[in-house]
């Protein structure tokens, strides 16, 4: 599969303080599944990944293919990379058809 | 809704006052009659280092005329590096071909002209300046030459509110890709002409059902309204990021000096950028909490719209009474 790059025509941030609090929520054993810590405009309408769409996000700079970024994840949430390739696989190719990411 | 702090640490706009100076004395302006000292390029560069910093996508510049600085693209195209999406409002008065160059050259995403009517001598009279509708026009056209993205805005009021579709047609004859109807702010020249520009409630009401149907039926041109009031028309479905006013939730303003104020229209001064600290101004002005937390007032109390509209204009109704949770003069329920 190609490295993944953002559509440079998406305005994004990463939600410094909210991610720090879904974070520490996550430490302490909550759901934080639906918390958005990314914040994307894309043409006027705004959309919020949750944490781990948004560690998804960051990476997809065009220089890392999917598993690279399932690795790196892997490493930062220690579990095994097989745990996190099918989600991020699903991410990439979600986000690539609604044109928010595009092949490097 | 969660408080607008949990989801944004900060605004995605800073509306950026460089200079109240303007070549022009507009019927309408908020701001002709202020005076603020101006910054150094310097200083100005250190603001769009605190706002890359917190990440601020978007700054428009506006003012006063914002070309009136020699120093904006200098500074635009360091906010632009810095990679922050820029964007101006001007009177397009001195934006020939030379300038719009310029303008795309320090990486402006749009630049928006304000026209009033497609009556030259009714736009040069509200604008108080013989020449200004052609120059205006031509600002336009210099911008498409150049590729840059133009924008129109026309302030509505009794001058030409029965007219809109005309400025539509004129925006679509001349490569504009996206006009705003601006409703008619009573601050400044505002308030004091405001008997003779703005439109009584039931006006307003027929402009934007006249006006929303209109946007309905068009698909070539991208037509934008920023008034809260709309909300409280039946049947009205569009969701905005946020309820309300967006200013000091999803926007900030700043004066010439590097004040910090909610919008370009409410002078209440919540902080300095680069004399406090941006955090403690966002997360924690009083001024700011207020505006985000609205009280249904008056004739809002019990009102089956305010859950949308939030009381309407905060500026218009802090204008008229002081007060911010009094109900927005325009609305007509």
């Amino acid at each position: 599969m190609p490295n993944p790059r953002r559509n440079p025509e998406i305005i994004w941030r990463i939600e410094r303080r909210r991610r720090d609090e879904v974070l520490r929520a996550l430490e302490a054993g909550e759901d934080v599944g639906d918390s958005g810590t990314v914040l994307l405009i894309e043409k006027g309408t705004m959309h919020q990944l949750n944490l781990v769409g948004g560690m998804i996000w960051e990476r997809c700079d065009g220089t890392r293919d999917p598993a690279q970024i399932a690795a790196e994840l892997a490493v930062e949430f220690a579990v095994e990379r097989g745990e996190l390739q099918a989600d991020v696989d699903e991410f990439v190719k979600d986000l690539t058809a609604r044109g928010w990411l595009l092949d490097a | 809704m969660p408080d607008i702090t949990e989801m944004f640490s900060a605004p995605l706009t800073f509306n950026w006052t460089l200079s109240y100076r303007c070549n022009f004395v507009c019927e309408h302006c908020y701001s002709r009659d202020e005076e603020c000292e101006e910054l150094p390029t310097a200083d100005l560069k250190r603001i769009v280092d605190v706002l890359a910093e917190k990440q601020v996508p978007f700054i428009n510049f506006g003012g006063g005329e914002p070309l009136i600085r020699d120093d904006l693209f200098e500074l635009a195209a360091y906010a632009t590096q810095k990679g922050l999406n820029v964007s101006m409002n001007s009177n397009g008065w001195l934006l020939d071909r030379a300038a719009a160059e310029r303008l795309g050259a320090a990486g402006f995403k749009s630049v928006g002209i304000s026209i009033d009517s497609i009556d030259p001598l009714l736009h040069d009279d509200f604008r108080n300046m013989p020449g200004a509708w052609p120059r205006a026009v031509a600002a336009l056209d210099h911008l498409q030459a150049v590729g840059v993205r133009s924008t129109m805005s026309a302030v509505i009021s009794r001058i030409n509110h029965h007219a809109f579709r005309d400025l539509l047609d004129l925006a679509r004859a001349h490569g504009v890709g996206q006009v705003y109807l601006h409703n008619f702010k009573c601050s400044g020249r505002g308030f004091k002409n405001r008997q003779e520009l703005d439109l009584s409630p039931e006006e307003w009401r027929a402009f934007y059902v006249e006006a929303l149907a209109v946007k309905a039926q068009t698909t070539d041109l991208k037509i934008s309204f920023d008034d809260p009031v709309i909300a409280s028309l039946p049947g009205y479905e569009e969701q905005g990021l946020v309820k309300g006013s967006s200013c000091g939730k999803l926007s900030l303003h700043l004066r010439p000096n590097g004040d910090i104020t909610p919008c370009g229209f409410i002078p209440l001064v919540v902080g300095n950028i680069l004399k406090d600290d941006f955090d403690a101004i966002w997360f924690d002005s009083p001024v700011l909490k207020a505006m985000r937390a609205k009280e249904a007032t008056g004739k809002c109390a019990g009102c089956s719209a305010f859950a949308d509209c939030l009381g309407g204009c905060t500026a218009r109704a802090f204008a008229t009474t002081g007060d911010f949770n009094q109900p927005d003069p325009h609305c007509w329920k």
